[in-house]
């Protein structure tokens, strides 16, 4: 890593006069308190607070919470990686706002958060891959993938000259080692190995839908269905805002490989996904009229009994003998 | 020992050989190192530990040899704590690989790397003077090869039991010895399977060829 470091002055001026902004530091103590009331420890991302937080990071996974969604799924012959995007511009080409990239045949990732952060950290790696294969021969592992991004993530954590990297990034891998893994990455560094995880705004909903659905014993092309639901469902909120979905794969259909979802397989289950969110919608409505509704007891003669009938004037009421 | 001999590099003259058979791996060497026509070293050791169930023949100039053992042990344990598993014997034998390639013109070295790990299982990968790397079911180096491989192709089959391993190796070796003036002293086994790794030498009395034929008798 090269050091820059910025001299006061380059020799070509006069020396500068003070311009009394020596109090500078003290001043800022009077501002208005930001709500993290971080109140002087939030300057940089080198300072501990008394409560032992260090504010920039804590902002820096603000950056991420308020983000497109993404998660991913182990599966019973694979994994799944997926992600809703808002569409920006009508006049952006489609496709051209990725998210879900490939870092090596059998790895892929997908970031959310602050984007070119976010390809910066999978240009990152791709060459940790590379380096990996060269030195030993192997492709990289899932995890020994994740470990190096989330310690490369770190070391942008402890640096006066740097900035956290403002984005989550889910690593999706399958390999010989340790068949399908899912690690999620987030801003501090911490990276821990899932069967399914979440992060960005949707992320409560994600993560509460995932853990009912037990993914583990599904396969891929099931679970993505669910998935692609699972998004739609994120989005409900924003729904007059215009989305698309990036999913993808890892699993028997594509040799283990990581591939992006079909297209047409992925519009297919997008219709499908939502028109059973708008059936569970209405099942939803109907069960909230069947509660207001009472039961309605109906009193009839002795006469009536006999007859397989009655008549209330106008409509007939057939009773079914017992 | 002084003037000439000093300047000659220290070689190990060798017989490395290295054989799967049905259950695991088996390597074997002789324990000649010359300076010369010094015997530098009568018992050396040159079968090398890499890993728990990984190990290497050295063949060549002893110092480049020994340094790449070194520093190929070195990276194989980084990648072992680094995947928390047993790394593959590939991993090794690229690193070996990597080192005498890109070193060819300072590097006399010809080594075979050979080991277990759960995914391949028993594997042997030769590593010659040029760089290349491939794998075999049987591998001999070293200046004595040449004096055994036509025992060792008539005699080699698939799928050895681990005795018939262990005899043949001795038989193959020991034909080497006997012929080539770099190799000699005693033969030392390396047995490694998934169960773990075994070390036996066999001492110059045991040898099936111990007496020099006479011309005249």
């Amino acid at each position: 890593f090269c050091f820059f470091f910025f001299q006061a002055e380059d020799g070509i001026r006069d020396v500068e006069r003070s311009r009394g902004l020596g109090d500078v530091y003290k001043r800022q103590g009077l501002r208005i308190c930001y709500k993290m009331a971080g109140s002087g420890y939030d300057y940089d991302v080198s300072t501990l607070s008394p409560e032992g937080k260090i504010y920039q990071v804590e902002y820096a996974m603000k950056a991420t919470e308020n983000s497109s969604t993404i998660m991913g799924m182990v599966c019973k012959d694979g994994v799944l990686l997926g992600t809703e995007k808002l569409i920006v511009s009508e006049m952006m080409v489609s496709g051209s706002d990725r998210r879900v990239y490939s870092v090596t045949k059998q790895i892929g990732m997908v970031i959310t958060g602050l984007l070119p952060d976010g390809r910066c950290l999978i240009d990152r790696a791709k060459e940790e891959s590379a380096s990996f294969q060269k030195q030993y021969g192997i492709p990289i592992t899932g995890k020994v993938l994740a470990d190096r991004i989330a310690q490369f993530m770190h070391m942008n954590t402890i640096y006066l000259w740097a900035r956290p990297y403002g984005c989550n990034i889910i690593i999706a891998a399958f390999d010989e080692f340790g068949g399908p893994t899912l690690h999620l990455i987030d801003p501090s560094g911490q990276c821990f190995g899932y069967f399914g995880c979440a992060a960005g705004k949707g992320r409560q909903i994600a993560r509460n839908e995932i853990e009912k659905l037990g993914a583990k014993n599904l396969t891929c092309k099931e679970a993505a269905f669910n998935m692609a639901k699972i998004l739609h469902k994120c989005h409900e909120e924003m729904k007059e805002k215009k989305f698309e979905l990036e999913m993808s794969w890892i699993c028997p259909e594509t040799g283990m490989t990581h591939q992006m979802l079909p297209k047409d397989m992925q519009k297919e289950m997008e219709i499908r996904a939502q028109e059973t969110l708008e059936k569970e919608a209405m099942a939803d409505v109907q069960s909230q009229i069947m509660k207001n509704i009472n039961i309605c007891l109906l009193y009839t003669s002795d006469a009536a009994d006999d007859t397989p009938c009655v008549d209330l004037g106008g409509r007939r009421i057939i009773k079914k003998k017992k | 020992m002084e003037s000439t001999d000093r300047f000659v590099p220290v070689r190990d003259g060798t017989t490395i050989m290295a054989v799967v058979y049905d259950g695991g791996v088996m390597l074997g060497a002789d324990s000649r190192t010359t300076e010369g026509s010094l015997v530098y070293n009568r018992v050396s050791d040159k079968i090398e530990p890499i890993h728990k169930r990984i190990f290497c023949l050295r063949s060549g100039n002893s110092s480049h040899t020994q340094k790449i053992a070194q520093l190929c042990r070195l990276y194989v344990s980084q990648l072992g704590s680094e995947l928390e598993q047993a790394p593959p014997v590939y991993s090794a034998a690229k690193i070996i690989q990597s080192f005498i390639y890109n070193y060819k013109s300072f590097l006399s070295a010809a080594m075979i790397c050979a080991g277990w790990d759960p995914v391949k299982g028993p594997q042997i990968y030769t590593v010659p003077l040029g760089g290349t790397l491939v794998r075999e079911k049987i591998a001999t180096g070293g200046s004595g090869s040449a004096y055994m491989s036509g025992f060792v192709d008539t005699h080699f089959k698939e799928g050895m039991t681990r005795k018939e391993c262990r005899d043949f190796m001795i038989q193959s070796i020991s034909l080497a010895m006997f012929r080539d003036s770099s190799s000699g002293g005693i033969i030392r086994l390396v047995d490694i399977t998934k169960d773990g790794v075994s070390r036996e030498y066999i001492s110059h009395d045991q040898l099936p060829l111990k007496q020099p034929l006479s011309l005249i008798h």
